[in-house]
């Protein structure tokens, strides 16, 4: 049985006055995995003050790109249909950010969506959330969107002479691999400090 | 008093993997903790989308070692939800035998590491010893020590005979009073005590906080358990008593590692007492999976273990994002390590059981 608040979807609402999307859907042992999609990214921290409230707790944070939806090509003298958008307007071309806010409020799982144009950016939840200091810094390392007003935005796994937003370009294989190899560290070693004497 | 600046790790004796600590002093009163990590950051997130569902189940088991029966059972579950698999119910009591035999052997070796920490050396390799039962009885279920490759995409990849039931009771009979011994030392021996009660301290409020889980946030008296908050395998179907202390301290934090072993020992047995017949797998045919995104939580030693997968009309993840209990417990390290004495930063350390390549991927 879910332990959601009741009228939960009302609350979501009235803290997100641009309008959600919400759905729940519960497994054979009573598990309740519910979602709401913001049509405006911008009520991203009313909600998650709302959900401080209730007590939920911040698992973790998923960002990705999801793919472009494949739009059929016009005929000749026809306008090209519009692209496909998420809640909201956000344009699904392929460069958007999904932003999915995994909340547990006791066992129960809460999934905040919201969505960012390629380019844009997002509030912070840190403010409000210790939890989603490290989750919001690893998102600013795969991917080139900006968290606002984090606190501490430093790089968290990857080193700062290393690209940002690895997860939007492809690295190649030997590149991944280039410091794999002892022999290869030697001479890098060797370029910068000179052979032993 | 002068200040100081210790660097601890990436690589240091007192860590089993590399991560920097910058420790900043004051005499023996460490003031400020500043984390450096990815030092084993291997991009598993990005090879996930690379390979198809099924080959992933082989990837996620290679996370971690600890807790690789893990990874790949909640990224089934996930995956299993997707395509609306029902695992039948002998293979959802397989799945929690082999869930609980890891949790015996995983909470052992933190224990261990953590008498070998206080000096302890003769009760060190006892534990270890204990463990290495553990350590016999995966590889004689399983064929291996720490990847044991008890899942698949609905359901599990092994099964039990009579033989190997009744191997395994005279295993768990021989391990019960070992551990039975361990957790009456650590309530009572003095070398023990002095060096883990009111160390480390996590209180109630800051654990919720920082949004610790597992045996970190249970000792602090956060009665979170993900097997019975949010019941999966056959733990909606089994009596998983969960563990509370209040102090917060590294004895608190392993008394309920100990405490959990011997309940993960019971939980065996319930298993072993109940286990229904019928296939271990939904199907022996590899089942398509349709797009759609789920999210599947299991109880991993160090606690939630939290997956997301979203499928498109690709064999291969559109995105697989994982958390780890380690990843939120590091940072409540800061609030334990707070005015602590420099000898106790690797009883401490070693207090949230870390898991680097689980935390870096």
């Amino acid at each position: 049985m879910s332990i959601l608040p009741a009228h939960i979807e009302t609350q979501l609402a009235e803290a997100a006055p641009a309008g959600v999307q919400f759905r729940t859907v519960t497994d054979d042992k009573g598990v309740v995995t519910a979602w709401c999609t913001l049509s405006s990214a911008d009520n991203l921290l009313s909600v998650g003050l709302l959900l401080k409230r209730i007590g939920a707790r911040l698992s973790t944070i998923t960002v990705y790109q999801p793919k472009a939806v494949a739009v059929p090509k016009p005929k000749e003298g026809e306008e090209p249909a519009p692209l496909p958008t998420f809640p909201g307007g956000t344009p699904q071309d392929g460069k958007t950010y999904e932003i999915d806010y995994h909340f547990d409020i006791d066992g129960d799982t809460l999934t905040v969506v919201a969505h960012v144009a390629a380019g844009g950016s997002i509030d912070s939840l840190t403010p409000l959330y210790r939890a989603a200091d490290w989750p919001e810094r690893e998102l600013m390392e795969l991917y080139a969107l900006v968290v606002r007003d984090h606190p501490n935005p430093k790089r968290l796994f990857i080193d700062e002479s290393i690209e940002p937003a690895v997860f939007e370009r492809l690295i190649p294989y030997s590149t991944l691999v280039n410091s794999a190899a002892s022999k290869s560290i030697w001479e890098k070693i060797m370029a910068q400090t000179g052979a032993p004497s | 008093m002068s200040n100081f600046t210790i660097p601890v790790g990436p690589l240091h004796v007192a860590l089993e993997e590399p991560m920097y600590f910058r420790i900043d002093v004051q005499g023996e009163t460490v003031e400020h903790v500043n984390i450096t990590a990815g030092h084993v950051h291997r991009g598993v997130e990005y090879l996930i989308t690379k390979r198809n569902v099924f080959q992933n189940v082989v990837l996620t088991e290679r996370i971690c070692s600890l807790c690789s029966n893990s990874h790949p059972q909640a990224y089934s579950m996930a995956i299993e939800q997707i395509a609306g698999i029902k695992v039948p119910p002998r293979a959802e009591y397989l799945r929690a035998i082999a869930d609980e035999i890891k949790r015996v052997a995983s909470h052992l070796f933190n224990v261990g590491i953590l008498a070998h920490l206080v000096g302890f050396e003769s009760m060190f390799m006892h534990v270890m010893e204990v463990r290495e039962r553990m350590q016999d009885i995966k590889e004689t279920i399983f064929g291996n020590r720490m990847d044991i490759g008890a899942n698949t995409i609905g359901g599990v990849r092994y099964d039990i005979d009579p033989a190997s039931i009744g191997y395994l009771r005279e295993q768990l009979d021989a391990l019960l009073p070992d551990v039975e011994e361990i957790i009456k030392i650590y309530n009572t021996d003095a070398s023990i005590l002095r060096r883990t009660k009111g160390i480390g301290v996590l209180s109630y409020d800051e654990a919720i906080d920082c949004g610790v889980i597992g045996p970190v946030a249970r000792a602090a008296g956060v009665n979170y358990d993900v097997r019975v908050k949010a019941p999966y395998a056959a733990y909606d179907r089994l009596e998983v008593p969960v563990h509370t202390l209040k102090d917060g301290d590294v004895w608190s934090r392993a008394m309920i590692r100990l405490m959990e072993a011997r309940t993960a020992i019971d939980l065996i047995r319930q298993c072993l007492d109940t286990l229904p017949g019928g296939p271990t797998v939904a199907t022996e045919e590899r089942p398509a999976i349709p797009p759609g995104e789920a999210i599947a939580k299991c109880e991993a030693p160090r606690g939630e273990l939290i997956y997301y997968v979203r499928m498109t009309d690709s064999p291969k993840p559109e995105r697989v994002k994982w958390r780890v209990p380690s990843f939120p417990n590091w940072d409540a390290l800061g609030i334990m390590l707070k005015k602590a004495k420099v000898s106790d930063i690797a009883i401490i350390v070693n207090s949230i059981d870390p898991c680097i390549s689980c935390t870096e991927r």
